[in-house]
Formats: structure tokens, sequence, C-alpha cells
């Protein structure tokens, strides 16, 4: 699927997105396409930010490693939750290797844009997030 | 002889007038665009690349390599674009550079089309409020009366829909729109609510759409994509297909797309000879005119004058008195958020419906002021980018849901106010950064009066007043603060005025030192209202355009 990111990587990065848009009645930020929003990007208008991503999921494995022994993605959700509110307070167990506050928030940008903008940018499959919120294109 | 009687420079809202002027007047017209022509199809629907959000990019250009711009890190609050040296390097979609559109017909590709005309206060600002400290506010040369049969004609030639009737702050109107308001969505009946408790004035906000079928186009089909966009059904009427098809189809006008403008070439005895053309494959060429007309937008005009340096004026054409690129200024548009107890988007677009210009003038303690309106309808990522509640988790279910139980309760009403213009907020050229065609960039630097800041944060407060009034449950939206302003309704860089010791061009437009040189865009404006500046360009545009073919 992706020539950025391991396999390990790829599944922390699904966790993480459904971790900042979980499923509900609706689908997830994955389930919406938003990875396919963000690997795209990472090839594209994001691609200075390939190595930072790279860098934020290995270290947020090692940050659950270090407080749960296990990967991010195999947390339940409300660990994976809170681990986030952590990392969101500078909270570290773990080394990290980039600073992980600030970049956080872009990510958090990042998967909104992917859930929320149209289906030409990769996400918001079948218009499922507008059809959510209630945004419907006539015309 | 010359190669055409005449050059425009620029295809938006005030080359468009003046191409057609001029070439219906039987004038062999040149009319240059940096840009492209654009179909709908490549306008397109990217919500995060459109002149509303332009996260990444632009829809309507410029493209956003090889168009850099400098700027000033004081004249802006946050780092923006790269530091080089003691400037920021910013590409066209990142703010503080002041992006036009650059395609046929520049913004009115993809504007909202508020089609406002200025108050008779708007063109005496001085002798209204007098002059604070610091400031170069000044009346313009013109008065409304001066402009009242332009606004005529932009409002029945290029096509405006409204209600002369509500517009209760002006004079009375001689002649009514052509077209009546477009439809009320369902969130108008709420705002009216605010603005008739409150006693303000309510009208229906005039624009550049049809509404009936009208000048062979079809009526707007209410879609939820207009401003930022293209229409779908050619119902919005810019440039690109009212004035330019009229210039082309007399017969006498030559669209040129794709082509850069070097420099202007002069000749002696202050006339201006032509221009030097760059064109998209590199080749230069130099072409020749009569006249000579720069509708490149108020940062553009102002650099190309600046980059046409001669032994005459060494500083740049037009520039003895270091005027040219001077009092930059746009529009500040304050306002706030609320969330309503009802439902208050049923999709019906444009979606802007209801506006108040109760606080232009009048305001104890400050200068000018600003209308105020409810806007067109804002996608979900713009809404999240933009208007999202600051104290609402911005991750996790509880960000998911607010969106999906609040999108379509969400309003918000703001407005542009009339700027307090100084001469140290300006467009110069720095030399050490080019474009892609090795041309001196422009440089901004300064920043906003503090009257201008001071105008915006009342204006705001009135925008919280009428949402409460309305019944909005939550109210929110950021204070202003003080930065360089222009973006899109740019203006006031090659200032009207009949003293050239302090200004560009004269009362008609004319660059003093220059018999046959003119400007057509938003850089004549000694002030720029506390309203959307386009009908005004345009009607200034046929005012100048008029003038040229009646001494010519």
């Amino acid at each position: 699927m992706s020539a950025l990111f391991d396999e390990k990587q790829l599944r922390c990065l699904e966790a993480l997105l459904d971790t900042l848009i979980p499923p509900d009645d609706f689908p997830s930020a994955w389930e919406a396409g938003v990875g396919d929003y963000l690997l795209r990007q990472l090839q594209g208008d994001l691609a200075d930010l390939q190595t930072s991503y790279g860098d934020f999921l290995r270290c947020l494995d090692a940050e659950a490693q270090h407080l749960h022994k296990r990967d991010f993605a195999d947390l339940a959700v409300e660990a994976r939750g809170d681990l986030l509110h952590r990392i969101e307070k500078h909270q570290l167990a773990a080394s990290w290797t980039i600073e992980p506050g600030k970049f956080f928030q872009q990510i958090v940008e990042h998967c909104g844009e992917g859930y929320y903008s149209d289906p030409g940018n990769g996400g918001n499959r079948e218009q499922i997030a507008w059809q959510m919120v209630g945004f419907e294109v006539r015309g | 002889m010359s190669d055409y009687d005449a050059i425009v420079v620029g295809s938006g809202a005030g080359g468009g007038v003046a191409a057609a002027v001029l070439a219906e007047a039987g004038k062999s017209v040149l009319l240059l665009e940096r840009g492209r022509a654009l179909s709908f199809e490549q306008v397109g629907r990217d919500h995060l690349r459109n002149q509303r959000l332009a996260i990444y990019g632009h829809n309507a250009g410029p493209d956003i390599e090889g168009n850099p711009r400098t700027l000033d890190p004081a004249s802006f609050p946050i780092p923006v674009g790269e530091q080089q040296g003691a400037h920021r390097v910013l590409r066209p979609h990142e703010p503080g550079y002041q992006n036009n559109a650059a395609c046929v017909g520049s913004g009115t590709r993809v504007y909202a089309g508020q089609a406002w005309r200025y108050m008779p206060q708007d063109f005496r600002m001085a002798s209204e409020y007098g002059v604070p400290k610091g400031s170069s506010l000044a009346d313009w040369p013109i008065r409304y009366e001066d402009l009242l049969p332009y606004y005529e004609r932009v409002e029945w030639e290029i096509g405006v829909c409204g209600d002369h009737r509500s517009m209760t702050h002006l004079p009375a109107y001689d002649k009514p729109y052509p077209m009546p308001a477009l439809p009320l969505p369902q969130k108008s009946s709420v705002h009216r609510r605010g603005l008739d408790a409150l006693g303000w004035q309510s009208l229906r906000v005039p624009r550049l759409i049809n509404s009936l079928p009208y000048n062979d186009r079809p009526a707007c089909i209410h879609c939820q994509h207009c401003v930022g966009y293209a229409c779908p059904v050619d119902a919005k009427n810019g440039s690109h297909n009212t004035t330019i098809p009229r210039a082309l189809k007399s017969g006498n006008c030559t669209l040129r797309t794709e082509v850069m403008v070097e420099r202007l070439m002069c000749s002696a005895g202050g006339a201006v000879a032509g221009v030097k053309i760059i064109t998209a494959d590199g080749l230069r060429e130099r072409i020749s005119a009569d006249v000579v007309v720069l509708s490149c937008g108020a940062v553009e005009t102002a650099r190309l004058l600046l980059n046409s340096a001669t032994a005459q004026e060494p500083g740049g054409i037009g520039n003895a008195n270091d005027q040219v690129g001077r009092h930059l200024q746009g529009h500040y548009y304050p306002g706030a958020v609320g969330i309503f107890p009802e439902q208050m988007y049923d999709g019906v677009g444009p979606g802007c419906s209801l506006a108040t210009c109760e606080f232009n003038h009048g305001n104890v303690g400050l200068i000018g002021g600003g209308m105020l309106t409810d806007e067109d309808i804002v996608t979900p990522i713009t809404f999240w980018k933009r208007d999202y509640p600051p104290d609402v988790p911005r991750w996790g279910l509880a960000a998911k849901q607010f969106m999906r139980d609040n999108f379509r309760r969400i309003n918000d009403i703001k407005g542009p106010v009339q700027e307090i213009p100084n001469p140290d907020a300006r467009v110069q050229v720095n030399p050490a950064v080019r474009d892609r065609y090795g041309i001196p960039v422009a440089h901004l630097s300064g920043t906003s009066h503090p009257e201008t800041v001071r105008s915006a944060a009342f204006m705001r407060e009135r925008a919280i007043e009428w949402l409460r009034a309305s019944g909005a449950v939550k109210v929110w939206g950021r204070k202003p603060q003080q930065y360089l302003s222009g973006g899109q309704h740019q203006a006031g860089t090659c200032r009207m005025g009949d003293d050239p010791a302090h200004s560009v061009v004269d009362r008609f437009c004319r660059v003093h030192s220059q018999s046959n040189l003119f400007v057509a865009d938003g850089s004549p404006h000694v002030t720029n209202g506390g309203f959307n500046p386009v009908e005004t360009i345009m009607a200034l545009a046929w005012r100048t355009a008029d003038t040229i073919v009646a001494k010519w």
C-alpha cells in the first residue's frame, strides 16, 4: 500500500487516525479514506514531512511500549486517547526524536482535511463525512 | 504606427471593462493576462485549494511555484513563508501574500460578486472625520455623483440582482436593479429576527449573479459552491463572461494569455510607447501602443510601475514623488460565529442573504466603520479550519460529534471594514528575489493603522450583538490583530488626486507624469469603503475608459 511506511508504521498510523476520528454511526478516519489522503499528500504537498511522520509513528509505538508494553495499535481506544492527551501535555515516557506536541497538532489538522474535504483529495469516501454533517451537494 | 491603439494589462474587473469600452469604441485593443483561461472543470471543486481556503494552493492561479513575493516579518503577527535574509519569502497561497487570482477574469472568475456602491461619505473621509495621526486619510478627487452613472451601467450591463428599495443607506436609486434579489435561504428569517429586534437596517445583498436569465445566460441554480469557485451554469457575472466577450465580439480586441509584462516602454516627452512582455515559452516581445491601461491589481500594478524605471523617473514610472505602492489597503473582515437552536443550513446557495449598513458611518469615536452580512455557504472543511469554536475538542469522538450535531446550526456574521490608510503600508520591488520570468518581485511592508484595528474590534462586537439578538446560544470569534492588509480587496497603491506630490494618478486615473498611461483597478482608490470593492473598481474603470475615448 505504501512505500513510505513499513507495516508496523502503517498499523500505528491507522490506529492514530482512528483515535482522532473514531468510528460511531459513521466511519472512522481510516474507513473514510483519510489514510489514502495522507499517503497521497506525503508524496505531494506534504512531502517534506515524510521523515517526521515516520519518526512520530516510531516514537508513538515506543511510548506505548514504555507505558503498556504493547504497540500503540494494540491498545484499547481509551488508552490510545489517554496516551495522545499525555503527548499534547508533553508528558513523555520514552525518548522522542521529534518534538511531538506541535507535530501532533499538525497530524490532527491533516486528519480533518482528509475527512472533511472533497473526495477528490482521497478521503471522505463517497462523501460520507458530508452526509454525516449534512452538507449536500446539489448542482 | 503602433501595433495596437491600446494595451490593457490584466483581465480582471477593471481590465475587462477597459477592454470592452475601448474595443467597442473602435480602438484596436490587446488584452494581456498572465494566467490562463479556465473552464469550470479546470477551476474545479477542490476544498483545500481554492480562493476561499487555500491551504495547499489555488484553483484560479497563480501557480504556487515561480511567483514569490517577499514580506517584512514585522508586517504579520505569525511567521509565514520562509525566512531569507531579513525578509520572509511567500508563495501565493501563504498568508500575507495578498493574492489575487491569475486567470482570465482574475478574481471575478471565482468571486462572490457582492455588488456594492460605496456611500457618498466614503469619497470624502478626511472631510467627514479629519485626518488621524500617522494616517494618509484623504478625500477622493471625485464624488459619488461622478461614479453614479457608471454604477448604473455596471448594474445593468454586467448584471446585478438586488432590491434597490432596501438600500436605504444610499441616496434613492434612479434605476432599480435589472434583476430581483436572490431567493432567501431559511437562515435569513433568523437573521432578520435579530436585525428587527435591534432596530437595525436590513437589506438584500446585491450580487453580480443572474437571479433570472439575463444577458443570454441562465439564472443561478443555488448550488453550494459559490464564493471561491466557478459557477456551474455560468450565472455569475464576471469579466470572463461579460466584458471580455463583449470586447472580443467587437472584432477589435485580441486576448493573449500566459503573457507576463516585464516593463513598460517609454518614449520621450512623458508618454509610454508600449510594453515588453515575456511569453510562457520565455520569448520576449516588444509591443507598441498609443495608450496603456494597467489593471493588474494594487500589488502588481505598483510592481510593474516600479520595475519600469527610466532615466527621467529612476524610481519607477509615476514615482517621482515616492507615492507608487504606498497606502496599500484592503479590508479587515471582523465577525463572529454562532450556534443557533434551529437549523440554519438549508443548502440554498449562494447563502449570503441579509446585510446591514447601520454602522458604516456615524459611529461615535470611530472613523467610518463597515457593513455586516451573513456568509455564503461554508464548506465543512472551511468551517473546521476557520470557524471551529476554540473551546471544543479538536479530535476524538467529541470533535466528530460536534461536527455532526452542529454543522447545520452554525452561521457567521462578518463584513469588510473601511481601512484608514497609511503611507508605510506599501509595495516596493525586491531585486534580490525574482519570479519565474526573472522579474524582481513585489516586497510588502508596513502594517495597518491603529484606527483600522479599532473599527474592526467595534464591528466584531456588532456582529456578536446581531448573532445574539437572532437567538445564537453560543458565540465566538477572534479579536482583530494588527497586520498588513490587502488581499483580494487590495487597493490604494496608485492613489488618485489632483496634486502630483501626494498622488499617482489624476481624477481620470491617468498617471500624472504620462500623457497616455492609465490605471483601472483598485489602485487609484484613495480609500476603500466599508464594502466589497468590485462594483466600484468596475465603475471607475468604465469612467476612465469613457474619458480616454472621449478625448481620443
